[in-house]
């Protein structure tokens, strides 16, 4: 039985006993059947691997207008400004409703044009032009122009999120070359420059004019050529949607998109509460990223499940700037005592989510089964040689006297699943009679403020952190500003003077990985880019500076009668990347009976 | 009378700038650099950006000075501007939040006495007898369940279960008062339940008290029956340490529904609190506790003063 379970059989036999027993009904039933069919629409639910994959085969004569959809999210976004607010998952549902991003990523994760209508570069990567979709217009009614995209980039300079994206890009310049032609011009070569166009800070296009005149009202009416117009947003509560009757969009028959009348975003931050908010009919829509929910919501009535397992893995990160982290054999050592599947089952993920080896999972085009060999395997013998090296060496780095105990600091936020993972890396830790540790739990702002550290050098106070790698955009995103040098020193003794990466927060620095990532956005050859980040990966797995537990699968789990989550489509007609890391896109998303 | 109102505007006037100090000099010494609340992670740390933003917030200055300046905005009602949303007035939260909170709390209230008085008088009536066990056994079982767990138990029966109320949301006034009133009776429910326990209790004992007294024993011998007795003569006077607790827990409650509030997804002020702690929202989280504690004392003064010029002992004392 699960915690909530237990919790209400508390309350049941406390409280409520004989009220329960007269009202109860059916219970859920074991692998509850996830096959639907909904107003025309049969949606048939094979499992691959740990992936759910619903394919819906629809009866085109089917009307698929109208009809309210109810989301119920993780949280409220903190604001809506794609250049200044920070967009995590529940941000990203709302936002990709109002605003269209100029790249979207296709079902094999590749970047095609969205907003633009085509692009291409110069040999070397510097130079990217881009030609808009024509006659597409903003809700408030302006044209979008490649003037816009100029006026965009004013705002994004100074922008708390997009200044950041625009420095990691190197983008030096950008000029509207025609009406709906805009050149970008980099200051390093980046071949896989559309994935910066295809998120928030950067690629996601909001009307300049209105941003401009109202930066702080923007948060809550913003306006962007997105298939929904934001009709009242009351923070914490609801923000409510309606379908854009201007929308540029089409499905692939022709018809006009999107096929909902209108589109409501809850907040509901209990993971408990969210699933009950949907099996009860409160809302009709949701999402997730906890692996528990997802298994409560396998045992759910009624409902259609859809999970995807993508490159996002958990896990932590030691502080390699510090002793005793900075020798490989304490981090090795470590790792190696770790049983992985152990604190997948404490994390709620057993039989959900995919041991992690590398920062891609196993159906990513990334993934390399070279690294997943080479990944340090539960060896607690030999984690334990390790570690017995470093204890008994006379000039250990943490300059304790030979035979001492090693002190380790692991740091979780305070999540219940979270603080058991810890529990179980303490414990197997702990056994080997070398290591002291020290659990320390802190929200989850401070966690990260304690990896960050402060200018200039970023080292942080953090010691063995839990932390998340990765995600389902270009490897390029994630891998190059978590590979480059973290203080102005290390960049300048590497000869790579202005090149500081405050999000190189395990303050690893390997000039080898850090030039193959350099490399990889030199080439748009595939295989070429494979090679390197396979290296990359493969130097990982030899110097340990971070260790996994599982992929996070996440969940979009829907009423019986919502279908178009799973089968929506680029402009190109191709099959769209589906709804990573719980994100949904909602212009093909329709309502049967 | 005089002396004694001023005397407690004077305790009030130091709570409250004890309430606000601590609750400055904490959230001040909390570890990390608040710049890192206000950028996020990926945000360039421009030295010219960050200096610029230390000097809008005044982060540069001592904290002393930073209290001063802090307490003589709050004399003007102006608790400063959140740092994670930026542009979103720490008041206009509270003034936007406050509404529901106080109308969960007032419900909770509402809900709690309605059942607790009759049990109250019910188990002093029949002191001693099945029907004040069972009432005694159902209070002390509502106490030591917690809230959260009877929402929990709620959100089961009344919204998967039998479908009669949402599971979660609030619908605004403007939506109707039903609309308004399916959203909140879960909550409050949720609420009541502890008070309903201290409340019974409370009644149950004052009535066992005043059934005790003489002119109780007079107007049973008048004939009176048990039902006039009890109602017309015995509540009122046993309900006023009830109408005590009452203006205290709802002080109490206004700062004490973060929990509920957090799992029915409630757009209140404890909600908007727990966002704040957890996206170290300093001046948003100093704001909210100093105004519920504000509001506490405050709540608790008038206590004191209605007392005062119910009971001349008191004055005198």
């Amino acid at each position: 039985m699960n915690k909530r379970g237990v919790a209400r059989l508390i309350a049941l036999l406390l409280a409520f006993a004989m009220i329960a027993a007269a009202c109860g009904g059916g219970s859920s039933e074991e692998g509850s059947d996830t096959t639907t069919d909904a107003g025309g629409s049969e949606e048939t639910t094979t499992t691959e691997g740990n992936t759910e994959v619903t394919e819906a085969v629809v009866d085109e004569t089917v009307d698929k207008y109208g009809g309210t959809l109810t989301m119920a999210l993780e949280a409220e976004a903190t604001g809506l400004r794609p250049w200044e607010d920070t967009c995590s998952a529940p941000c990203y549902n709302m936002a990709i409703s109002v605003f269209d991003k100029l790249f979207e990523q296709d079902v094999d994760g590749l970047y095609q044009p969205y907003l633009a209508d085509s692009v291409s570069s110069n040999e070397d990567f510097t130079s990217w032009v881009i030609t808009l979709r024509p006659d597409v217009v903003f809700h408030n009614g302006e044209p979008l122009t490649a003037q816009t995209i100029v006026d965009m980039w004013a705002i994004q300079q100074t922008g708390a999120t997009s200044a950041g994206v625009l420095g990691s890009a190197k983008v030096e310049n950008v000029e509207a070359t025609g009406d709906l032609e805009v050149t970008y011009t980099l200051g390093q070569p980046h071949s896989a420059f559309p994935s910066f166009l295809s998120r928030a800070p950067i690629g996601m296009v909001f009307e300049p004019g209105a941003a401009a005149a109202d930066p702080d009202g923007f948060s809550t009416a913003p306006v962007g050529t997105g298939p929904f117009v934001i009709q009242s947003r009351d923070l914490d509560n609801e923000t409510v949607m309606v379908r854009n009757e201007n929308y540029w969009g089409v499905d692939p028959e022709g018809n006009q998109l999107p096929y909902l009348d209108e589109l409501i975003f809850r907040p509901i931050p209990d993971e408990g509460t969210r699933l009950d908010a949907l099996v009860s009919g409160t809302v009709n829509g949701m999402h997730t990223l906890r692996q528990g929910t997802i298994r409560d919501a396998r045992d759910a009535d009624g409902i259609a499940r859809l999970e995807f397992q993508g490159n996002n893995v958990g896990g932590g990160m030691f502080n390699v700037a510090l002793a005793p982290y900075d020798d490989v054999r304490v981090r090795k050592g470590l790792v190696m005592m770790n049983a992985q599947d152990q604190v997948i089952a404490a994390l709620g993920g057993e039989g959900i989510s995919d041991p992690g080896t590398q920062w891609f999972s196993p159906d990513s085009p990334w993934y390399s089964q070279k690294v997943a060999d080479a990944w340090p395997k539960f060896d607690f013998e030999g984690g334990k040689a390790l570690l017995q090296e470093y204890v008994d060496d006379p000039a250990r780095s943490d300059g304790k006297a030979a035979g001492e105990q090693i002190d380790v600091e692991l740091s979780c936020p305070p999540d219940p699943t979270l603080i058991a993972a810890m529990q179980v890396i303490e414990q197997a830790w702990t056994a080997s009679g070398l290591v002291n540790v020290n659990l320390t739990n802190f929200d989850q702002q401070t966690h990260i403020n304690n990896a960050l550290g402060a200018p200039p050098d970023f080292i942080g106070t953090h010691g063995a952190h839990c932390w998340r790698f990765s995600s389902d955009s270009d490897p390029s995103v994630d891998l190059n500003p978590a590979l480059a040098p973290y203080s102005p020193a290390v960049a300048e003794a590497a000869g790579l003077d202005g090149i500081v990466s405050p999000l190189n927060f395990a303050n690893w620095f390997d000039p080898e990985a850090f030039g193959a990532a350099v490399a990889a956005i030199r080439t748009d050859d595939f295989n070429e880019r494979f090679a390197l980040y396979e290296s990359i990966m493969l130097r990982i797995a030899e110097e340990v500076p971070i260790w996994y537990s599982g992929h996070t699968a996440t969940m979009i789990a829907t009423a019986d009668n919502v279908n178009g989550f799973n089968g929506w489509h680029l402009p190109s007609g191709d099959l769209g990347i589906g709804f990573p890391a719980a994100e949904g896109r909602y212009h093909e998303v329709w309502i049967g009976e | 009378m005089v002396k004694v109102i001023l005397s407690r505007l004077a305790r009030l006037v130091a709570t409250i700038l004890a309430v606000t100090f601590i609750t400055f000099i904490m959230t001040a010494l909390l570890p990390g650099d608040p710049i890192n609340a206000i950028l996020p992670p990926d945000a360039p740390r421009d030295p010219e950006i960050v200096a610029q933003i230390r000097e809008e917030f005044g982060l540069d200055d001592p904290v002393l000075v930073r209290y001063v300046n802090w307490l003589g905005n709050a004399a003007r009602l102006d608790l400063g501007e959140s740092y994670v949303n930026r542009g979103q007035s720490v008041m206009g939260e509270i003034k936007n939040r406050i509404p529901v909170t106080a109308q969960l709390a007032a419900m909770a209230i509402v809900f709690a006495v309605v059942i607790s008085v009759p049990m109250g008088v019910v188990g002093a009536y029949r002191q001693g007898r099945a029907i004040d066990q069972a009432t005694s056994a159902a209070s002390q079982i509502a106490l030591s369940v917690p809230n959260f767990i009877t929402g929990i138990f709620l959100i089961w029966l009344f919204a998967v279960k039998l479908r009669w109320f949402p599971a979660s949301n609030w619908n605004r006034w403007d939506k109707g008062i039903w609309a308004n009133f399916r959203t909140a009776v879960l909550p409050a429910s949720a609420l009541a339940l502890s008070q309903m326990a201290i409340f019974s209790r409370l009644v149950r004992s004052d009535m066992i008290a005043t059934l005790q007294e003489n002119y109780i024993l007079s107007a049973r011998a008048k004939g009176l029956n048990d039902r006039f007795i009890l109602l017309r003569h015995a509540l009122r006077p046993s309900s006023l340490s009830l109408v005590t607790i009452i203006g205290i827990n709802f002080g109490a409650l206004l700062g004490g529904t973060v929990v509920i509030e957090t799992l029915f997804a409630l757009p209140g002020l404890g909600f908007r609190l727990i966002n704040a702690i957890n996206s170290r929202d300093i001046l948003m989280v100093q704001g909210i506790t100093v105004f519920v504690a504000t509001v506490y004392v405050v709540i608790n003064t008038l206590v004191d003063v209605l007392y005062a010029f119910v009971d001349p002992r008191i004055r005198k004392g």
